[in-house]
């Protein structure tokens, strides 16, 4: 049974945790990348490149759970 | 908890920032991702116990999640991190001892009461431990309260949009309401805890690089304690306890014994086992283990949101500066509208935009617009499960079919919210409501309480104890009320004098003491009216009352599986928190 999401259901809650931060990651580490390549906002502490490393923390722990709760698993 | 007293609403006379394209695809992207969901699970919502109370079956992280992330809404982290600027570190009181302590207790003493007597409402267990009159009332009073509550939050959301990023306030009513009345007609609680999950995790996603990025310019905690003390020239902004010994000792005029009772023992043990907003969402865990254990591993997560709502308060004091470089002072909204500066509650937004460039700040707006969202859609479900239940099966239809209900309560969550929308736009035209209606959400919450707690554990209270003590209780709470609100500036003084035991007291104290008093008359008028009433017996109060009920096994083997001892780590670390920060 999908967790969360009712009987019958193929996909869990947890599936929806993982896809959004996963979605938000595809979008936010390619922009930080640019951002790194000398493209910064100019924000204080800009030159740790946040956007880059909270993109690439995003996909990996949205891939982790998409991954993990995918559909059809278990 | 209630927190928006501290929202200065006053309407801006220039936004913060705008969202770039990129932001705004961030922003799309969970509109899209919630209405899938409410579409989704539709198909799972087609009875009653499916539509208000999610099938029951929740495990308990879900329960859990989405019981402290019900309460997590967007103007409460802004009107906190705000608070956290004005008073200091004494705003996390509201997150610790003002929630954790209460929230073991639910999960350990009051949950199998809830969960064993299979109610589907706090007004239901009510109507099984009291009788009609009990549940009437807090029935009416909650479903009308939820309403109001909504339509202010929806407001003032709306008037942080305007401020922030210049959105006009109908558009973001509207876009934000009718989102919400989709999901959840269509999917019902679950629709609404699914979404409080993914708020939880949004929220952390847009606001935990604040505090990140802010420890870091700020050189550590010791160093953002050193820079506070020379800020604001008082080393008193960074002490949990040892200010508390006077009421002048402290920036928020509040005395030790305020914190502990009124705020420890009587407001938040009102709000987290009596509110049927967080309640519900632990109602709808799948076994009585998980329904135990979810308010514990709520009570976990509850103890780190200080560090994405006190940090971020606690570090523009050091670190918020003018485009000079000197040190920007925040203040309240009534100055800040003749001198044009910013307000305590926009430290978030300030923060957010400091740290947070294109792409990061639509993650941080999208997890305040996710906050607001998934507040409303909670209000909505609480209020269509307490109004579909408790007053119209309960006075108007009571023999109506389960599917009738269903119905019913799918009508009741687009009219409920098209009330809240009307709320909103009365608020919009006399802002001054919004102090009554938050007045007005406290007359409830410490005598209902007292009522629910005399019920579970004393089995000598009766029907007409626990009726006439609530009301007691409610009236009496709106009696204080009105003495310390109106009247000449004088009277006023003395009145939260005599209320709040001294002089030196600040209206945060007054709610505390309030809440107090509400709740000694309403137990003891309960105490004594049972006594001159007849009791029910033993086996009439099976599976409600302490003492009249065998606690069914919870099914736990090991000890990793025992509620208590879950329940006893998040103490230890409790105890600890608030040594560390004394």
């Amino acid at each position: 049974m999908a967790e969360g999401t009712g009987r019958g259901e193929r996909l869990s809650i947890w599936f929806f945790v993982g896809l959004l931060p996963l979605l938000y990651g595809l979008v936010l580490f390619p922009y930080g990348v640019w951002e790194a390549m000398g493209h910064e906002a100019p924000t204080v502490l800009n030159q740790l490149h946040p956007t880059m490393w909270w993109g690439l923390l995003l996909l990996l722990f949205g891939a982790f759970y998409v991954i993990r709760f995918r559909p059809g698993k278990g | 908890m209630l927190s928006f007293a501290a929202l200065g609403l006053a309407l801006p006379t220039r936004q913060l920032t705008a969202l770039a394209p990129i932001d705004i695809v961030v922003l799309v992207l969970y509109f899209v991702l919630v209405l899938f969901i409410g579409f989704y699970v539709k198909g799972a919502t087609k009875t009653s116990e499916e539509f208000f109370l999610a099938g029951r079956e929740m495990t308990a992280w879900i329960a859990g999640l989405s019981f402290v992330s019900a309460n997590l809404g967007s103007l409460e982290l802004m009107g906190w991190a705000g608070a956290a600027y004005q008073y200091g570190i004494l705003a996390t009181h509201w997150y610790w001892i003002g929630a954790i302590p209460a929230m073991l207790f639910l999960g350990i003493v009051m949950m199998p009461f809830y969960y064993i007597s299979k109610t589907h409402s706090v007004p239901g267990y009510l109507q099984l431990r009291f009788g009609e009159g009990a549940r009437g009332l807090s029935a009416a009073s909650f479903a009308f309260m939820t309403i109001l509550m909504s339509g202010v939050n929806m407001y003032a959301m709306a008037v942080v949009m305007q401020t922030v990023l210049g959105w006009n306030i109908t558009f973001s009513i509207w876009v934000g309401a009718v989102t919400v009345a989709i999901y959840v007609m269509l999917g019902g609680l679950r629709s609404a805890i699914i979404n409080e999950v993914l708020q939880f995790v949004l929220i952390w996603a847009g606001a935990a690089l604040i505090p990140i990025l802010g420890l870091i310019e700020a050189g550590g905690w010791t160093n953002l304690k050193a820079q506070i003390a020379v800020n604001v020239q008082s080393n008193t902004y960074t002490h949990l306890w040892s200010t508390l010994g006077t009421f002048k000792g402290n920036p928020m005029g509040i005395h030790w014994t305020g914190i502990v009772f009124g705020l420890g023992m009587i407001i938040s043990f009102g709000y987290w086992t009596t509110d049927f907003l967080v309640v519900q969402r632990v109602l709808s865990a799948n076994n009585l283990r998980s329904a135990k254990m979810a308010p514990i591993i709520g009570a976990a997560f509850k103890m780190a949101v200080p560090l994405i709502v006190i940090v971020p308060g606690l570090l523009a004091l050091a670190v918020l500066k003018n485009p000079d470089g000197s040190i920007m002072h925040l203040v309240p909204a009534e100055v800040a509208k003749t001198t044009g500066q910013h307000t305590y509650d926009q430290v978030l937004p300030l923060m957010l935009i400091r740290y947070c460039g294109p792409g990061l700040l639509g993650l941080g707006i999208t997890a305040l617009v996710a906050g607001f969202m998934s507040g409303m859609a909670g209000n909505v479900s609480a209020f269509s499960t307490v109004w579909t239940y408790d007053l119209y099966g309960a006075y108007v239809n009571k023999k109506a079919s389960d599917s009738h209900y269903v119905f019913m309560g799918r009508m009741s969550t687009v009219v409920g919210m098209l009330l809240a929308i009307a709320t909103a736009y009365l608020v919009a035209n006399a802002a001054s409501i919004m102090d009554y209606v938050q007045a007005l959400f406290s007359f409830f919450i410490a005598p209902l309480f007292g009522t629910v707690i005399s019920g579970m554990l004393w089995k000598r209270a009766t029907s007409a104890g626990g009726f006439l003590g609530l009301l007691a209780g409610t009236v009496s709470s709106i009696g204080m009320w009105v003495y310390t609100t109106f009247g000449t500036a004088e009277h006023k003084a003395a009145a939260l004098a005599r209320i709040a035991l001294s002089p030196d007291a600040q209206p945060m104290a007054e709610n505390m003491y309030r809440a107090l008093w509400s709740w000694l008359i309403c137990v003891g008028v309960t105490v004594i009216v049972s006594y001159m009433t007849k009791p029910k017996s033993d086996a009439e109060l099976n599976g409600l009352v302490y003492g009249a009920t065998v606690i069914p096994d919870d099914g736990a083997v090991t000890v990793w599986q025992k509620p208590i001892f879950w329940a006893i780590l998040v103490s230890v670390v409790f105890f600890i928190l608030n040594i560390v920060f004394w």
